[in-house]
């Protein structure tokens, strides 16, 4: 036995010291309690008084101790359950445990047939979720677009619907307002078995999105209220950009996106206490010449690491972002941007990383981007499991064994061991000149697309329950009726 | 050229806000006319910056400081140039649509359409189409910017062009509208007057609405 041994089980990076975290940490709760964000949404704006907040109109300042009260009652530890009982698409959230995912609601999608840019349409979203199901890389589902074929009220319902018969993975769900998400969360507890089974064992998050500088939309604490009443796992997470909507600072945007989703936090701490809460936040900069929102900014995986190593410290989850790009097509760049914040992400041990197949900055969504990065998590996730020191990692024996000019290609210790210590590439070619020219000289991007086309031809998710299939029908049936005069 | 022009163009490029008033009186003290220091003092200054910004060695932020510059400048020099009837550049009205609250975007716009010399009234976000046809009649602008960045929320760009017809005033305005999801081929289709693809081409496309570019 080692006593007084201290053991790293994996690679994690650490940017921020402790000092610095609780400087952080105390930046937020002054700007909550002493320049306090609108929140525009009655109901909300009640609970929060009711907890102990300070409210004078639309404003409302949160004394500390009460955001650190909601903090305290969050869980960092907590399971999505897979909808089928399949424990290998559960997640588990938890420190060190980094899970990746899609991102929602781009307005176009890159062909599958002929990979060109074109408006997202309904025909897609079971597309992206069998994709999903197959990666062995990708633990969560989005749909990568918006559906833009149906009645524009519709298109959050249509895409639930769409996602949930053909994967098993649990899904993060956005809703337009309280009306989708009724719909999704009537088809997601007909799954689970009924309301009190799925707060059991919830299959599925909710994710709303604030307004950056310091808003609390109407439409996000819609959502947010529901959920929380509901008891469905929640994500609120705003999207500041630095120098635009944001002070230009890492710290600084970290600081104000931290106080956005704080105020979801503490509404929903206080109706639902205890409820499961990603904390949220896509921080990137606004590229001062192209004037866009930059999803392939070294500064994104950079505020992204800090924000998750603040929401850890203060005991949260995190909605960590990577994977994404802004180039337009399948290309150096797309590799370069979405590799490196993927790697940012897992060292980070960002908990849930979305936003995996955005390209054009979250223009459109491509499911050869999701798949080429299913490759850069493989490979993130071998060096982030470590280098494991023991006796029998240690060979020393195998190195006694073997001695000076030896080979270890026959020891049982590399027969033993190659497996786990070795990442198997899937879609990364190395065979030597010969055999890659034999076997007509394909590149990344060639394999990825066929990898693609190969999954939908041939993977299988599991069904749902016949039950199931029927609310879907029915949920679809209301909305459609819903809207049919508008 | 005369000294005190060069001078204010410069104060423009380099940003120099709080010397403009100084510069702008002193110039006017050398019996420089309003129109003058307008077209070739401030209006040299940010020609440049846009040449430089499309050329990629100047950004926003910049950009705005030279436009926040011009402003001040501006701020003496109207009421003379109104006064000795010179025609300006026109007005701007801008508003991001009903039900959308992306609004970097527009305010970007905004800045870039004063720096480019219009007078510019922002709406602010999730402005009912109602609400910009009774600013249309109040404002008198000669174009109205419209911005969307839902694809659900671009069909009420439509409905706004729809009141406005129905309020009379339409034909009062041209119409330009833009935001991510925005294309050349929806400004057509809902009878717009134009699109641009970003804020520096947008002031553009305004001042070839008022016939200035
Ligand atoms: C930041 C952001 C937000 C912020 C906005 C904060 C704010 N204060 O503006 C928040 C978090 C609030 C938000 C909310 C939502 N968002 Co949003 N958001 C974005 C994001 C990431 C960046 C937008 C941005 O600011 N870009 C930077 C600015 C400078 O660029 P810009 O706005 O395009 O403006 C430029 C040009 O378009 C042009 N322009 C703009 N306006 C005008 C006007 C005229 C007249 C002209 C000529 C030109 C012009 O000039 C500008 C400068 O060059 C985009 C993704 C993207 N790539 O656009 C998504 C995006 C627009 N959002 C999207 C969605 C779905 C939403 C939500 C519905 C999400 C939800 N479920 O809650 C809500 C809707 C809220 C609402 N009712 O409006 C989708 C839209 C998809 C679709 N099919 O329509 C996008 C594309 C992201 C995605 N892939 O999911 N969002």
């Amino acid at each position: 036995m080692r006593t007084n041994y201290r053991v790293n089980s994996g690679v994690r990076f650490r940017m921020l010291s402790k000092d610095q975290l609780r400087e952080l940490y105390w930046g937020v709760l002054h700007v909550l309690e002493y320049t306090g964000l609108e929140v525009h949404h009655d109901e909300a704006r009640d609970v929060l008084k009711k907890a102990g907040a300070w409210v004078d109109g639309l404003r409302v300042r949160i004394p500390s101790y009460l955001v650190r009260r909601s903090l305290k009652m969050a869980p960092r530890s907590f399971t999505i359950f897979a909808r089928d009982g399949n424990p290998r698409h559960d997640i588990h959230i938890g420190p060190g445990r980094a899970h990746f995912g899609p991102g929602p609601t781009c307005p176009n999608f890159a062909d599958i047939e002929t990979l060109e840019r074109r408006p997202y349409v309904k025909a897609d979203v079971p597309q992206v979720a069998k994709i999903v199901d197959a990666l062995p890389n990708i633990d969560f589902c989005e749909s990568l677009g918006t559906v833009s074929d149906v009645h524009h009220d519709l298109g959050a319902l249509y895409e639930f619907a769409g996602m949930f018969p053909n994967t098993s993975k649990p899904i993060v769900a956005w809703s337009y307002d309280r009306h989708d998400s009724a719909g999704i969360h009537e088809i997601a507890v007909a799954e689970a078995g009924g309301q009190e089974a799925f707060e059991r064992r919830p299959n599925y998050v909710h994710y709303c999105e604030p307004l950056s500088p310091l808003v609390s939309t109407y439409e996000a604490l819609e959502k947010l209220l529901f959920a929380a009443k509901h008891r469905i796992p929640l994500i609120f997470t705003p999207c500041p950009i630095a120098g635009g909507t944001a002070p230009v600072t890492a710290a600084g945007i970290i600081t104000m996106a931290a106080a956005e989703s704080w105020m979801g936090l503490t509404v929903a701490q206080a109706i639902q206490p205890g409820l499961p809460y990603i904390m949220g936040g896509v921080l990137s900069v606004m590229d001062m010449s192209a004037m866009i929102l930059a999803y392939g900014a070294p500064e994104l995986s950079l505020m992204m690491a800090g924000i998750t190593e603040l929401a850890h410290y203060a005991g949260l989850p995190l909605w960590q972002t990577g994977g994404c790009t802004d180039s337009k097509t399948f290309d150096a760049q797309a590799m370069i941007e979405g590799s490196m914040s993927v790697f940012f992400s897992a060292l980070s041990g960002g908990d849930l990383t979305h936003d995996v197949g955005y390209t054009e900055s979250g223009m459109t969504g491509s499911v050869f981007q999701l798949a080429a990065m299913d490759e850069a998590i493989g490979y993130s996730r071998r060096i982030t499991r470590g280098i494991e020191v023991n006796e029998d990692t240690l060979a020393v024996d195998a190195i006694h064994n073997v001695g000076p000019n030896g080979h270890y290609l026959r020891e049982p210790h590399t027969r033993r061991h190659f497996k786990s210590e070795f990442w198997l590439p899937n879609l990364h070619d190395r065979r030597n000149f010969e055999e890659w020219d034999m076997m007509g000289r394909t590149t990344m991007k060639g394999r990825t697309v066929a990898w693609v086309r190969e999954i939908l031809a041939t993977h299988q998710p599991s069904a749902i329950k016949s039950e199931t299939e029927k609310v879907i029908q029915k949920v679809l049936e209301a909305g459609e009726d819903r809207v049919k005069d508008q | 050229m005369s000294e005190i022009l060069e001078q204010i163009s410069t104060a423009v490029i380099e940003g120099e806000v709080e010397e403009m008033v100084d510069l702008t009186e002193d110039a006017l003290g050398d019996d420089i006319s309003a129109e003058d220091i307008l077209n070739k003092g401030l209006m040299a200054g940010m020609d440049y910056v846009g040449v430089e910004f499309k050329a990629g060695n100047v950004f926003v932020p910049e950009v705005l400081r030279s436009a926040r510059a011009m402003q001040e400048s501006m701020s003496v020099l109207k009421p003379l140039l109104e006064e000795s009837g010179v025609q300006m550049l026109g007005k701007v009205l801008l508003g991001t649509v009903k039900g959308d609250l992306h609004d970097i975007g527009k305010n970007l716009v905004g800045m870039m359409c004063e720096g480019a010399g219009f007078e510019v009234k922002d709406l602010g976000k999730d402005i009912a189409p109602e609400a910009f046809a009774d600013a249309v009649k109040e404002f008198e602008p000669d174009v109205l910017g419209m911005s969307a960045l839902l694809t659900t929320t671009m069909r009420v760009m439509e409905t706004t062009i729809n009141v406005l017809e129905e309020a009379g005033v339409r034909d009062k305005v041209k119409v330009m509208i833009g935001g991510a999801p925005v294309t050349q081929a929806f400004s057509d289709q809902i009878g717009a007057d134009g699109y641009a693809s970003n804020a520096a081409s947008a002031a553009e496309l305004a001042k070839q609405m008022v016939g200035r570019a």
